[in-house]
């Protein structure tokens, strides 16, 4: 605790920032005598004068009085009380004695800088420097100070820092260390050495304030808006070397004020997320980043061979096989684990076991990876949303084969790539490198173990993977419509039915069959401006059919007021609307009071006297049509399906194939909630029936059917 | 708001009997309720149903039919605004105006010009569907009846315009076989034309100096009972016809003003004022905003292509994509040794595609699998764009007796397929395409 | 009795979205109504023409057009010479020898065709990339720069580069921003959202939302700016108010119907008629379904386009 020493971290950044005061107050008044106060002053091209202090004061300075009485101005803030706001505001007073004293370099001196620094940087450099900014290509700024411990670790750390696209500005000794080991500088490679006085760390604190006027429409004056733009999108951070002495602290301060953490490798005070020791200067790149939350963007997969969707399809044949990985016979397993960030290293690629080259050509084994991710909008949730593209991403690896999912997988890998250098690591470095681009929004940190020790593949399959498998089935099973308190719309498919809207719950997922609530949440996350949006479910108008007013609400605007209102549980009251690629389509079969439900595949007949694609043609295009509704297959096993109107038990026919597929979790709901056994049985299919409604009725009778002795429907 | 069709059913006889020739009351209703086919056809509807229904689902716009046999057209009966809402039913039909006052020259000349657009474009045969003879009385009532002899040899729906009761009367009785419009009601003939229009049972056309005019006499023809009308948007100014088209559409559909729900002429023969390129804009305006019969000076490749496309596009089921004729389409000059391309058969993705490959210049076969009228991703996830499917088409086709080319090109989107068609479609090379059409040029050119 | 018709004037209104600055500067949008619907309400800004040239000159333009041209030799000589047709509102200049597939001339070079003709002309300009997204980013960004001061339209930032052209030309430079998306009223809706979350402002947008001859998938153009419409007028989505520009001339004189010759097709007829026509029916089949400003090509029709627009408003 800072309070516990003698000397307080106030009292540092006080002292420095009145050492720094008065040699500002020296510097204006002797230019003052020497040319008088009517002496124009000025930074060359650029319109916003004395871009600091116009940014935080609103006001343009033209000349040496001018000056003066902007000194005068800085003196106001420097307040002398211990706290966290008084220590900020003297930051900024330094920072602005530093623009002071910078200036007045450029008094009857147009060029007062010379190569290799730049001093002074015209808007055009702003406004060039500033597009990649916003947009993320360059994805920090590192503010280097002072010297290096040794020229070549200063030169290592510029070098990393360039190396991830990161905008490097140099002030003072760390450019005399550059220089001595010929290493190049200049806006071109984006390492831009300012000055090497320590007041001329003002040109890169000049460049944010500049961006947040241009970039960020903030009005000169208005320093609340100003430092919350430069702490939220000015991505800058300060290295700074040992030994630090009172007026870097003070004017480190100023940096933390703009929401610009430091790090240094002194024994100093320290102050979490703001001003971070670092003894290893090795390490400075990976603190700062993480500090600054700076995300690196992936671009190139480090393999030997090639990745393309034009390897997805790929079939690697025996003969061609150089080893096989087979979840069928030995123990594999693929899992995304969430875990805290401080337990993953990013980039860290672990492979335990025997690598391929071990192996012995066509034979047999286990593998099992591990994809670690943390982030702080990291979801367990979405585990299962990276996990199903695994495979997908391996696929596109030239000549590497994947099927099935979970501990179910298979690969193979083939001897051309093996021969071009292929290694169980690299199977690492694509699911690093995917996962990291794909889903950047929501993992801050990633990390792959590759297994192929056999006994450990047994064990993790076991004890981690099959657990976590199992806890997210029951977490699928067990959530609710009433266990979340949101649901999603989902209207990727408006181009084709330009007022449908999908509202997707735990319990009823897209009628397209792929989109579940989880999906939709992932996709939301993911993508905030995307197809999938939030949709509250505070406003209940009834709850037996499902209609919240909210949900209206929702389902209004998405399908820009094509649609009024809709139910989430009824077919005959407000059913959902269908777009065009609903796996399944229900509809009313009158005579047996219940419904027909027919699946894209199947072309024939049903009872009700439609096909399916007649069907389709009555019920698409995001209409309400009461009596049918588009659905997905899963669907027809949960509790919600037609609640309103007594459920499953109100379905009559299916054909075969379809209620095969759903037979299983059908029955185990049909037994649940009616505590009927073998449900399926009762249920007609093509086989027994396929359009005479007279037949079908003869069939449930036979079979006692529920439906029967339920409520007319209509 | 239309009937949904299980409030048909509630009223229908829930007999099964099958006699409309659906399989079903609830499949015969739901077809109602589309439109799809008449209450009429159910014998066991009580008539007081009947009655309930009619009334519901009477559409707010008549459908007038005009001609006979394969040259008979639906005009109107459309229920909605936007083709985004629901399919527009009726297309919108072309004539071209031959007149009474021209020389024997001209008029061979113009209907000559008639009979030479005649194309196909994805399975539509398109040309000039009508002619508008328009009646000068200077020229008197036997040139006139003589011209629209002639134009009736063409095999065209004739428009008459007329509105000479007497003069239209004898020219109607030439060819009210062939149901003609009679377009030359006003304020002031009403009476008598409306009469030669019943007793020959063909459409009358309704003229009015402003749209007051014309909304009134559509009121004093239907107080006459009368309802087999068509409203000509006049020949003020192009503002006042596309006001006419616009309110009078709008009035019937969202309004349920029922005199406004008639088909439209608009005559831009004599609105564009001779200036052709204007025509043409105003012909694609009209297309778009609800002109059910445009009248044009002269219609040619230059005009028809385009609004042919145009009409096209508008007047399909917004649900359903626009399919080109599956099969083998050479390009740039390709032969049977050329690379073949294979895609879907979504006209869009069609059109992208083949315009691509035709950028290229490179000579290649793009094979048009039979996907549903499906793009790319979406068929393929459907199944309907499978290895499988590529196979049987193939096989069906008979892919390998027309091209000797064993070079098969298939979309980077399903790259996935590769492996599989390797194995279904032994013997030929699968390559994979760039995902996007925009990148076939530089492909092909690298190929 | 006389005809009544309910009102369709609606309450919310497109954005004035005005382009270039002095005399010769354009307002798009404004209206409150459908297209042309003047009898719901006046239309304050008629939609806009504008005219077509590319960095490559007299070189890539169909013969009919070179004609017009006849006499220049420089893309500076058809600028000059393209402000002056009849009806002509606004210049734009399409770079596509950018493409990296295609002649991929260097950005430093088609900039400096850009500087030239803005030097050369005063009426509002209209900067298109060459469709790559890559090099339309930098591209476009560095145009944005050269017009500095010009409040010139730069079309147009996609999702994948919006964040560099939105930046570029709406914070750094001010300049007006068009938004392309593909035939998608949520692409569209999305694009703008992201523009504005970057910090441009809504009001400095216009939005391609999309085009296509008329024949080659126009059904979605026309849903999809019928739709736009609708949702900015009725719904009154904020979202979707940008006003929307349509280049036809880059759709229309590809297709085989402009481009066949009447060697090879000689029940055609006149090419030049065949080219015409299919950009003065497509570019009123757009103005149509919504759109406030369009490129054209020829300048016949441009001249017929902007007649058409006068007999409406």
């Amino acid at each position: 605790m800072m309070e516990e020493k003698n000397v307080t971290l106030f009292d540092v950044i006080f002292k420095g920032n009145d050492a720094v005061y008065g040699l500002t107050e020296k510097a204006i008044d002797d230019a003052i005598a020497q040319y008088g106060a009517d002496k124009a002053v000025a930074f060359p091209d650029t319109a916003y004068s004395l871009p600091c202090y116009y940014g935080v004061t609103g006001t343009k300075v033209g000349n040496l009085g001018e000056l003066k009485t902007a000194l005068g101005v800085v003196k106001s803030l420097m307040t002398r009380n211990p706290r966290l706001n008084d220590a900020f505001m003297s930051g900024i007073a330094t920072a602005l004695c530093a623009e002071f004293i910078e200036v007045l370099k450029y008094v009857d001196n147009a060029a007062p800088y010379s190569e290799p620094c730049y001093g002074h940087l015209a808007d055009a450099v702003i406004r060039e420097l500033g597009v990649p900014l916003v947009t993320g290509d360059i994805p920090g700024v590192a503010v280097i100070l002072g010297a290096a411990p040794t020229a070549e670790e200063g030169v290592a750390l510029v070098k990393s820092y360039q190396a991830q696209g990161i905008l490097v500005t140099l002030v003072g000794g760390i450019i005399d260390q550059c220089e001595e080991l010929g290493y190049k500088t200049g806006a071109n490679v984006r390492v831009i050495p300012l000055g090497k006085d320590v007041t001329a760390v003002i040109h890169v604190v000049s460049v944010a304030v500049r961006a947040a006027l241009i970039f960020g429409n903030i009005t000169p004056g208005d320093s609340a808006g100003l430092m919350k733009y430069t702490m939220e999108r000015v991505p800058a951070f300060v290295n700074a070397f040992a030994p630090l002495d009172e007026v870097i602290v003070a004017a480190g301060a100023g940096a933390i004020a703009l929401g610009f953490p430091v790090i240094t490798n002194e024994e100093t005070f320290r102050v979490p997320k703001s001003l971070i020791v670092q003894p290893d200067v090795s390490k400075f790149n990976a603190t700062s980043l993480e500090a600054r939350d700076i995300k690196i963007k992936i671009t190139n997969i480090d393999i030997p061979v090639a990745f393309a969707s034009a390897f997805e399809g790929e079939i690697i044949r025996r003969g061609d096989m150089q080893v096989e990985f087979d979840g069928s016979r030995v123990d594999c397993f693929e899992l995304v684990h969430t875990k805290e960030l401080s337990e993953v290293e990013d980039h860290k690629i672990e492979v335990i076991g025997p690598d391929i080259d071990e192996f012995e050509v066509g034979s047999k084994h286990s593998i099992g990876y591990i994809v670690e991710v943390a982030g702080k909008s990291m979801q367990s949730d979405f585990e299962p949303v990276f996990e199903r593209k695994f495979h997908s991403y391996l696929n596109c690896v030239e000549g590497m084969m994947h099927t099935g999912q979970r501990d179910m997988i298979r690969i193979r890998i083939s001897k051309d790539t093996f021969n071009a250098g292929f290694r169980v690591k690299h199977i690492g470095e694509v699911l690093y490198a995917k996962v990291k681009s794909e889903f950047a929004a929501v993992v801050d940190k990633c990390q792959v173990k590759v297994i192929t020790d056999p006994e450990m593949c047994t064990k993790l399959r076991h004890e981690l993977a099959i657990p976590m498998f199992d806890k997210r089935d029951e977490r699928l099973t067990t959530l609710t419509d009433e266990g979340v308190d949101v649901y999603y719309s989902c209207i990727m498919c408006q181009a084709f039915s330009p007022s449908h809207v999908c509202v997707v719950t735990p319990e009823r997922l897209g009628l397209c069959g792929a989109v579940s609530w989880l999906d939709a949440k992932a996709t939301n996350e993911l993508d905030p401006q995307g197809p999938c949006q939030v949709i509250t479910k505070e406003k209940v108008i009834d709850e037996r059919i499902g209609e919240y007013e909210d949900v209206n609400e929702a389902v209004r605007k998405f399908s820009q007021g094509a649609l009024e209102d809709v139910s989430l549980y009824s077919i005959i009251e407000k059913p959902m609307t269908s777009c065009g690629c609903f796996e399944c389509i229900c509809g009313i079969e009158p005579l047996s009071n219940g419904v027909c439900i027919a699946n894209r595949e199947y072309a024939g007949m049903t009872p009700i006297g439609m096909t399916f694609s007649e069907l389709a043609s009555m019920t698409g295009g995001g209409v309400q049509t009461p009596g049918f509704m588009g659905h997905g297959k899963h669907f027809i096993s949960s509790k919600k399906f037609m609640k309103a109107e007594g459920g499953i038990a109100r379905i009559v026919w299916m054909p075969k194939d379809l209620k095969d597929q759903v037979a299983e979790r059908l029955n185990e709901s049909a037994k649940e909630l009616y505590g009927i056994d073998n449900f399926t049985d009762m249920i007609a299919d093509e086989t027994v029936v396929t359009e005479d409604p007279e037949a079908l009725l003869a069939f449930l009778t036979e079979k006692g059917h529920p439906a029967l002795e339920m409520e007319p429907m209509m | 708001m239309a009937l949904k069709g299980l409030d048909i059913f509630k009223l229908s006889p829930k007999k099964n009997c099958k006699e409309c020739g659906s399989p079903t009351c609830m499949a015969f209703s739901m077809k109602v309720a589309q439109g799809a086919v008449s209450l009429d056809k159910c014998p066991y509807f009580s008539e007081e149903a009947k009655a309930s229904l009619n009334e519901a689902t009477a559409p707010p716009m008549k459908t007038i039919k005009v001609g006979t046999g394969d040259k008979e057209y639906s005009l109107g009966g459309e229920t909605v605004l936007f083709r985004h809402e629901k399919t527009f039913v009726s297309r919108t039909r072309y004539a071209v105006t031959v007149c009474s006052c021209m020389d024997d020259a001209a008029i061979d000349a113009k209907l000559a010009e008639i009979k030479s657009v005649d194309y196909e474009r994805i399975g539509e045969r398109m040309f000039t569907e009508m002619i508008y003879v328009n009646y000068a009385p200077a020229a008197g009532k036997e040139k006139y009846l003589e011209l629209v002899k002639k134009a009736a040899g063409l095999d065209r729906v004739l428009i008459l315009g007329c509105e000479d009761p007497e003069v239209a009367a004898e020219a109607v009785a030439l060819v009210k076989d062939q149901k003609p419009v009679l377009n030359g009601a006003n304020a002031s003939n009403y009476e008598a034309m409306s009469k030669v229009a019943t007793d020959a049972g063909v459409t009358l056309g309704v003229q009015g100096a402003d749209i007051n005019e014309l909304y009134d006499t559509l009121a004093a023809l239907e107080k006459l009972g009368n309802k087999n009308l068509i409203f000509d948007c006049g020949v003020n100014s192009v503002k006042e016809a596309y006001q006419i088209a616009v309110q009078f559409r709008k009035a019937a559909i969202k309004d349920g003003n029922r005199t406004c729900g008639y088909p439209s002429i608009v005559r831009l023969d004599r609105l564009s004022g001779g200036d052709k390129h204007l025509q043409a804009a105003l012909l694609s305006l009209f297309t778009m905003k609800y002109g059910s019969i445009i009248v044009l000076d002269q219609m040619t490749y230059a005009e028809a292509n385009p609004v042919y496309g145009l009409r096209q596009n508008l007047f399909t089921d917004p649900q359903k994509p626009m399919k080109v004729e599956p099969g083998i389409y050479p390009l740039n000059g390709a032969d049977e040794n050329s690379v073949c391309l294979t895609t879907v058969d979504f006209a869009l993705t069609y059109f992208l595609v083949s315009g691509e490959l035709e950028r290229s210049g490179v000579p290649c076969n793009l094979i048009i699998n039979d996907a549903g009228g499906l793009s790319v991703l979406t068929s393929w996830a459907a199944g309907k764009f499978s290895a499988g499917t590529i196979a049987k088409f193939f096989a069906e086709q008979d892919i390998e007796g027309k091209v000797k080319s064993r070079k098969l090109v298939i979309p980077g989107k399903v790259a996935v397929l590769k492996g599989e068609l390797e194995s279904k479609i032994p013997g030929w090379e699968i390559i994979i395409a760039p995902r996007e059409a925009v990148q076939l040029v530089k492909f092909m050119k690298e190929l | 009795m006389p005809f009544t018709a309910k009102s369709g004037k609606f309450n919310a209104k497109i954005n004035t979205v005005e382009v270039g600055t002095g005399d010769k500067a354009i307002k798009l949008g404004g209206e409150n109504v459908f297209p042309f619907y003047t009898f719901d309400d006046a239309i304050e800004n008629a939609p806009k023409v504008g005219i077509e040239i590319t960095d490559g000159g007299m070189e890539n333009e169909p013969e009919c057009v070179q004609n017009l041209y006849e006499g220049c030799t420089t893309v500076v000589d058809m600028a000059k010479k393209a402000v002056t047709f009849d009806g002509v509102d606004f210049l734009s200049i399409r770079l596509e020898g950018g493409d990296p597939n295609g002649k991929n001339k260097s950005t430093e070079e088609l900039i400096q065709i850009v500087k030239d003709v803005a030097d050369a002309v005063d009426v509002p300009l209209v900067v298109c990339g060459c469709k790559n997204v890559e090099k339309d980013a930098e591209l476009l960004d560095k145009a944005a720069a050269a017009l500095d001061g010009k409040n010139a339209m730069i079309l147009a930032a996609k999702e994948e580069n919006y964040k560099t052209i939105g930046a570029s030309a709406g914070l750094a430079y001010k300049q007006i921003v068009g938004a392309e998306s593909a035939v998608d009223i949520n692409l569209a809706k999305q694009l703008n959202v992201l523009l504005t979350q970057l910090g441009v402002d809504a009001k400095t947008i216009v939005m391609n939302a999309g085009t296509a001859a008329v024949g080659y998938g126009f059904d979605y153009v026309i849903s999809t700016l019928d739709r736009v419409k609708a949702a900015a007028l009725s719904q009154g989505d904020a979202t979707l108010q940008m006003p929307i520009i349509t280049p036809v001339a880059s759709e229309t004189w590809t297709v085989k119907e402009s481009t066949a010759s009447e060697e090879d097709m000689p029940e055609w007829g006149n090419l030049e008629e065949r080219g015409i026509d299919m950009e003065v029916e497509t570019a009123a089949a757009v103005l149509a379904a919504g759109s406030d400003a369009v490129i054209l090509k020829h300048p016949e029709s441009v001249r017929t386009i902007k007649a058409m627009i006068s007999e409406l408003i």
